[in-house]
């Protein structure tokens, strides 16, 4: 197979796009880059899979956590969660190259269909529990405290210093793992499941979740990175498209993320998220069993 | 000899220095890797090559000598793999610089949790090259 001109061109206006939505929504490349690579320029989901957890590690940093950020996040937390990221992500990769192509693809679909649900069910309670001084209340359990995990950071919206203890280990432990996992399996970053297992089960204040989860990223999408470098599935003219065009469309999209999001984005990243579902089962289906679903490509 | 206790998200001084230059290093890497994979591009573009889709050819193209007669000759295959290398190698460079910077600190709870990930790192290389594919 040889490609054209046109295959490695659109292959990096795809990329931009998938990144730059990536970054607007909050959700990363992966998620939109892995569907087109499949369902558009017809390549292996293992290729496609392989070449997009690559990128990944391009783009964690390419959003750039400004120095801001990095006060905000929560070291120690990270490198404790990245335990169970990390396994979770070797898991995942190795079960990426022992499953057919079109499992792979169908559990990527239930993922997308979960997150089309989910996007409606994120409420930012934070905001009530600042100015109630609830993450400083919650009591530790015994890992947070072994390992200190408490922090602090000085909030600019509610101008004050928020303190939070750290809680909620064993449910934290058991997300990541999964996040590990589908980032190994789906070449995805994971950063949402890690966001909502560090605010909703671990009392972290969003603003933290959101930087600590970005320090997490890299260090996980590196490990199946590896594995798949060794297996010889990360296929050189797939990936460097995928590369650079995700981390151009990356960094212009979180330019605009500040100023852009709104509810109108919520509702069309659902309605994508649901119709991206749909082609990817309907994928799955035509390629494991012959089964071919209506309206499908 | 105490420590003090509210650590949590804030470091000393000398690890937020480390991690100021940890950050650039990842930055650097990311536009290094970048460039490579767009002088890779432009190169396989001038002189069209097969490239065959399978594992055993890729895997076959992990030869050192292989790979530097490449990047002097311009064989895009030999950029492409240096720049997956670079991407690949800088988030795993953070973690050894997180572990000497958590050594600095004093912390071994810490120098034990990092390590641990990169000792994670060193069983997928090494189940890697010993099997699973």
């Amino acid at each position: 197979m040889s490609y054209s001109i046109s295959f490695v061109l659109l292959l990096l206006a795809a990329a931009s796009v998938a990144g730059f939505f990536g970054a607007l929504l909050g959700v990363g490349g992966g998620i939109f880059i892995v569907p087109a690579m499949v369902l558009l320029f017809h390549l292996p989901m293992k290729i496609a899979v392989a070449a997009s957890i690559v990128s990944v590690i391009a783009t964690s940093n390419a959003g750039g956590s400004s120095y801001v950020e990095q006060r905000i996040s929560n070291l120690r937390l990270a490198m404790f969660l990245e335990l169970f990221t990390t396994t979770g992500a070797l898991v995942g990769a190795i079960l990426a190259i022992y499953l057919h192509d079109w499992a792979i693809s169908m559990i990527f679909a239930a993922m997308l269909a979960y997150m089309a649900y989910a996007s409606f069910s994120t409420r930012n309670l934070d905001d009530e529990r600042i100015a109630k001084g609830l993450f400083s209340k919650a009591k530790a359990d015994s890992v947070a405290r072994y390992l200190t995990l408490e922090g602090s950071y000085h909030d600019l919206a509610a101008d004050k210093e928020v303190h939070y203890v750290v809680c909620g280990a064993p449910a934290g432990i058991t997300i990541a793992s999964l996040a590990g996992i589908a980032s190994g399996l789906l070449g995805v970053g994971g950063g949402v499941l890690k966001v909502s297992a560090m605010n909703r089960y671990m009392n972290v204040p969003m603003k933290v979740a959101v930087g600590t989860s970005k320090l997490m990223i890299g260090v996980t999408a590196a490990v199946s990175s590896i594995l798949f470098f060794m297996a010889g599935l990360i296929h050189f003219m797939v990936v460097a498209p995928v590369a650079i065009g995700t981390t151009v469309g990356a960094t212009i999209g979180t330019m605009l993320m500040n100023r852009l999001h709104s509810r109108v984005l919520k509702w069309i990243f659902s309605a994508l998220m649901a119709y991206l579902a749909y082609a990817m089962l309907a994928q799955a289906l035509a390629e494991g069993f012959g089964i071919h679903l209506p309206a499908s490509t | 000899m105490s420590e003090p206790s509210n650590r949590g998200a804030s470091p000393m001084a000398e690890e937020q220095n480390v991690y100021a230059g940890v950050y650039h290093m990842l930055i650097a890497g990311m536009i290094v890797s970048n460039v490579l994979f767009a002088i890779g591009i432009v190169l396989a573009l001038i002189h069209p090559q097969f490239f065959p889709l399978s594992a055993s050819w890729v895997s076959e193209q992990y030869r050192a000598k292989l790979v530097f007669h490449g990047l002097i000759h311009g064989q895009p295959t030999s950029y492409f793999l240096l720049g997956t290398l670079l991407l690949i190698l800088t988030p795993v460079a953070r973690v050894i610089v997180s572990i000497y910077a958590f050594w600095v600190d004093h912390d071994l709870k810490y120098v034990a949790v990092t390590g641990t990930v990169f000792i994670i790192m060193i069983i997928t290389v090494i189940l890697g090259a010993f099997g699973i594919r």
